[in-house]
């Protein structure tokens, strides 16, 4: 493979890493908008579509690994197909999330819920908008768009703060509602934690563009 | 060879600029190399490489219309001076080259040649430091027995871990390696690059090569030479992730023109 030929082949990994993104984005959102409305088909295609998204993630796996045997990358291109493979399992860590939230659906079922769902939709929105963020700058290479998105992260978690109380709150009040409730705080957690996957996301930018990696703070 | 912290480097670039007549091959070069580390030098072809390795054992005197403005130490000890015996130097700094050049004599004669030369006649010793330098060459084992067999039906793998051999049979301070496996199969560069690996630590090793994966396997230090001139200079695995210098970025990610 000529070297220009590898630079097109990294052009394409990085539009199927988009197109991985848009499914994942898709399925958070669809998998919220099944709890929020209680449709409980709409969480069944969010559970049987996760196939697509593992099916993606290891077709990138797949021309990472022929990339790095084949083309041994260095340097910043070395930098841009490690990139994409840490990407990738956010991607499908975050999927998997939005299957885990399809579920919940699942179980909740046609019962009245407790309350009408604000602030989790919020949370999704804007946990979708962190993600949206992460690879518009990633494919921008934009770090100062993936610092903003990061600090995003503690939006996320303050909207979390406020929904734990909330809902630790009418479990006191009313023990009845505790199975739902439950199962709602567990859908925060994992909006929560989908918002650290895309945090991870803009990092990884980051590393890609300057090969600096942030270390925990 | 003292291992305090306060030893100088194992070789000393600075400011070295050279002319072939009056085209400029280094511009300036500055660079260190601590005792122990391997250093790699990459760059285009023509960027100088092989020029800074011959002007740190002199070998470069012997093209026709050579200057050299700077200065080069080798442990320390400043290396250009005219007083400087180049005897001597080659027996602090050895060398391997492209093409195994092993001497039409026994594998036995070519690894004792340079410890006679030095004056070594006591049988026993001489014995002792040839299998010593064959054992660190890693070729000992196909060898022994074999000594006096002319050293040119060796393969050509094997013909160069003789030479290493043979250069290192004299226990020099620094080996300069100029693509020592650029005429060799996979398998025996595989072999040469364990060696390389073995004698760090206990020799200073520059290499020249056009490899860049060989670089980054064996190398703590690489330096990208361009047009003559240091680009950069730092640890290996850095550079090779995420250098500094955008020249060098364009060079290893195979967008820079010669």
């Amino acid at each position: 493979m000529a070297r220009e030929q590898f630079h097109t082949e990294l052009l394409r990994l990085q539009q199927e890493i988009l197109r991985m993104g848009a499914l994942v984005e898709e399925q958070m959102a669809r998998a919220v908008q099944s709890l929020t409305d209680q449709n409980l088909e709409l969480a069944e295609q969010v559970v049987a579509d996760d196939d697509r998204v593992d099916d993606l993630e290891m077709d990138i796996e797949r021309r990472c690994l022929t990339l790095l045997a084949l083309q041994q990358p260095l340097a910043g291109d070395l930098r841009t197909v490690s990139t994409a493979l840490k990407i990738i399992t956010d991607l499908e860590r975050m999927a998997d999330h939005a299957v885990d939230i399809a579920k919940v659906t699942r179980h909740i079922g046609a019962e009245p819920l407790v309350k009408p769902l604000v602030d989790i939709p919020r949370m999704a929105t804007l946990a979708a908008h962190m993600v949206r963020s992460a690879l518009n700058a990633y494919v921008a290479r934009d770090i100062d768009m993936a610092h903003a998105m990061i600090r995003m992260d503690d939006e996320v978690d303050q909207l979390y703060r406020v929904i734990f109380d909330d809902l630790v709150d009418i479990m006191r009040r009313d023990a009845q509602s505790s199975f739902q409730s439950t199962h709602l705080l567990f859908v925060a957690n994992y909006l929560e934690r989908i918002a650290d996957h895309a945090t991870n996301l803009g990092e990884w930018v980051v590393y890609m563009v300057t090969g600096e990696r942030k270390g925990p703070d | 060879m003292t291992g305090s912290a306060a030893s100088p480097p194992a070789v000393a670039l600075d400011h070295v600029s050279l002319w072939y007549g009056a085209e400029r091959a280094l511009q300036d070069v500055s660079l260190t190399v601590e005792s122990g580390q391997v250093m790699a030098v990459i760059g285009p072809s023509g960027c100088g490489k092989s020029t800074l390795l011959r002007v740190v054992n002199r070998l470069v005197e012997r093209t026709p219309g050579v200057r050299v403005a700077g200065r080069v130490a080798v442990g320390g000890e400043d290396v250009l001076g005219r007083e400087v015996s180049l005897e001597a130097l080659r027996r602090r700094v050895g060398m391997v080259f492209q093409q195994p050049n092993p001497f039409p004599f026994s594998i036995y004669d070519n690894v004792a040649y340079g410890l006679r030369i030095r004056g070594e006649r006591d049988p026993a010793r001489l014995r002792a430091r040839v299998q010593a330098a064959l054992r660190e060459a890693g070729l000992w084992d196909e060898v022994r027995g074999k000594l006096a067999r002319p050293a040119r039906a060796l393969s050509g793998g094997q013909q160069q871990r003789l030479c290493i051999a043979r250069a290192l049979a004299v226990e020099p301070e620094v080996l300069l390696m100029d693509e020592p496996t650029a005429a060799l199969d996979p398998l025996s560069t595989a072999r040469i690059e364990e060696l390389m690996d073995r004698l760090r630590g206990r020799y200073t090793v520059l290499l020249v090569t056009h490899n860049l994966q060989q670089a980054a396997r064996v190398s703590d230090q690489t330096a990208l030479l361009y047009r003559g001139g240091l680009v950069e200079a730092g640890p290996t695995p850095e550079l090779f992730t995420a250098p500094k210098a955008a020249r060098t970025e364009q060079y290893l990610t195979g967008r820079l023109e010669g």
